[in-house]
């Protein structure tokens, strides 16, 4: 039944979905995040023809302009999402500290895991609901050519993985401190830092690996970016001319072979997994006595 | 149903509940009385598993409450002291929520909703939003919530606090009539006078020790040993003191006018008597009662008696 209530009935998905979407706040949430998508999409579009007036017309241009309007839309929908996520889950546990209905929550028969699990799907929801609007947009690109359904479905799904693992950040950080404002501003710092961080050592790694004679036998992408999204982002939008490798400006690949957005998708998911299980251990009041084993 | 055993939790070398040990049986209504600071939130939260204990056991219905929580947590209704709403939830949903939190099925959620808005008399509130009741409505929502999986222990820390007297005189109603259901409840509170009435049992907690803990009746007794009675004469003063003195059972008169306080050690046939010397004297007697114990006083001597002890 705790397993049930921890993913298929969780009453906190419930709730916090039931107050979340009650009323315009949401709606016109959505409404301005799509405005500024298409806003800065179609100054996008006006600055590319007024640039490439020369051979406007030709399905190569419009192919470029598509797959260049795409990346474009796609870097700021990911900039978007890491901003708004922090701020949909660094209140969740918080929050309910600061309202005063954690003690009442706990005292329920729903788990720990139940209550971590519920508030980050909850939040989650928020944003999936704007990933989600924001396909009829993308779809307009396949007016252009040059992206296919399956780079698209690629795209979307790395960002449901990005906003699950920053969200499980944010989560975090909401156990440990007991103020929102502290939570989120921690979080967005962590994020930040690790962001910035993971390139600039990986990056200097890679160097490192070149460094000396300048030949390397057999030269690995240094795990330190595969914690970072934003390279996987880069791997993705950059499939066509050799994904991340390109991307950073060596020849090097990941080391299992699978590509990099993959094993960056699967490093982020492990860490978000930790760090839920670190949140529910930290509201989790009571720690199961051991039973002692009989001494023989 | 619940039993505390040797419970001691410290934070760091503070001591906040120092080795106490108390048994709460099925149906008793247990008052926890103590000043602010004392221990009996902790030891209450402890119960009601938001809390580790650092030493000592507490068994809810015979199960550990770290080794079972979640089962332990099926039998008890916790209402804290303080507690939030949340915004944009309507009173049936937040009743709703909760007995989801507790695996109820939606048709016993809809009954059980029904029948507790009616016990706390929130029944024309059902469609309210749940931040814009007033606060005493708040505290009987948060009662009702207690209840929803119909609890074998109820635990409620300080349920009347802020709230003005209609609304404590409402709760106190209430209350009542989970006494009447026969429901096991620790209570604490700061209005004495309201936990005598109510309680069957009492445990008085001071600086984290429980100083006593029993029945209300045998600790009146205990501590007053001797009893009130409250005198007025129409007229006569000065013949019902002499006469007064004159009784060998009669230990402190305090008299006012035509009022007088006895302290008296008589029984009740004694009492009699001294009713009717007071007759056959020709001395119009307007009052003449046994004044009961208060627990404030109960409180005040215990506490007092262990400051003594403890050379406070």
């Amino acid at each position: 039944m705790n397993l049930k209530m921890g993913i298929k009935r969780n009453p906190v998905i419930t709730s916090e979905m039931k107050i979340k979407m009650r009323g315009w706040r949401t709606a016109l949430a959505v409404a301005a995040y799509l405005a500024v998508l298409l806003f800065i999409g179609f100054l996008y579009y006006l600055t590319f023809i007024e640039s490439s007036y020369s051979y406007r017309n030709t399905v190569n241009a419009f192919q470029e302009m598509g797959m260049q309007l795409y990346s474009m839309l796609a870097v700021l929908q990911f900039s978007l999402l890491i901003l708004i996520t922090p701020a949909q889950t660094a209140g969740g546990i918080s929050g309910e500290r600061e309202k005063q209905t954690l003690d009442l929550l706990l005292s329920t028969k729903i788990s720990s895991f139940g209550i971590i699990f519920g508030k980050l799907i909850s939040s989650m929801s928020y944003v999936l609901l704007l990933i989600i609007t924001s396909i009829p947009l993308f779809s307009l690109i396949f007016l252009f050519g040059g992206v296919t359904p399956g780079d698209m479905i690629k795209l979307f799904l790395f960002y449901i993985i990005t906003v699950f693992s920053v969200g499980s950040i944010g989560i975090f950080f909401s156990t440990v401190f007991k103020r929102t404002v502290t939570s989120t501003v921690i979080t967005y710092i962590v994020i930040f830092f690790l962001g910035l961080i993971s390139v600039i050592l990986g990056i200097y790694m890679i160097q490192a690996q070149f460094r000396g004679t300048g030949h390397v036998t057999n030269p690995r992408i240094p795990f330190i970016l595969y914690i970072n999204p934003a390279v996987g982002l880069a791997d993705i939008l950059t499939a066509e001319q050799g994904g991340v490798s390109q991307f950073l400006g060596y020849n090097i690949g990941t080391q299992t072979g699978l590509d990099f957005w993959i094993i960056n998708s699967i490093v982020m998911m492990t860490i978000a997994a930790g760090l839920l299980y670190a949140g529910v251990k930290k509201i989790n009041p009571i720690h199961r006595k051991k039973k002692r084993k009989k001494q023989a | 149903m619940l039993v505390i055993e040797n419970l001691i939790k410290k934070y760091g070398d503070f001591m906040a509940v120092d080795n106490i040990s108390l048994e709460i049986r099925e149906g008793d209504i247990y008052g926890f009385v103590g000043p602010n600071g004392a221990g009996k939130t902790t030891t209450m939260r402890i119960a009601a598993t938001l809390m580790e204990a650092t030493s000592g056991t507490v068994l809810v219905d015979g199960i550990d409450v770290r080794e079972d929580y979640l089962k332990v947590r099926g039998k008890i209704g916790y209402m804290p002291d303080f507690f939030g709403v949340y915004d944009n939830l309507k009173v049936d949903e937040y009743m709703d929520f909760y007995g989801s939190c507790y695996g109820l099925s939606r048709a016993e959620r809809e009954k059980r909703t029904d029948e507790l808005l009616e016990l706390v008399n929130l029944r024309d509130k059902k469609d309210s939003y749940v931040d814009t009741l007033s606060r005493g409505m708040k505290q009987r929502l948060c009662l009702a919530r207690s209840l929803i999986h119909n609890p074998e222990l109820l635990i409620l820390d300080e349920p009347a606090s802020g709230m003005d007297p209609r609304a404590r005189i409402e709760m106190k109603g209430i209350l009542k009539t989970l006494k009447g259901m026969k429901k096991t409840i620790l209570i604490s509170s700061h209005i004495l006078h309201e936990l005598s009435e109510l309680c069957t049992h009492i445990g008085i907690i001071e600086r984290g020790k429980l100083v006593y803990s029993g029945e209300i009746q045998d600790i009146m007794r205990r501590i007053t040993g001797r009893t009130i009675l409250k005198i007025e004469v129409l007229s006569e003063r000065e013949k019902a003191l002499a006469l007064f003195r004159e009784q060998p059972l009669v230990e402190d008169i305090y008299g006012e006018e035509n009022s007088f306080e006895l302290s008296f050690s008589g029984s009740d046939e004694d009492m009699a008597e001294l009713l009717r010397h007071l007759v056959l004297q020709g001395i119009p007697v307007k009052t003449f009662a046994k004044e009961e114990g208060s627990l404030e006083e109960v409180f005040m001597e215990v506490t007092r008696e262990y400051e003594l002890e403890n050379g406070n």
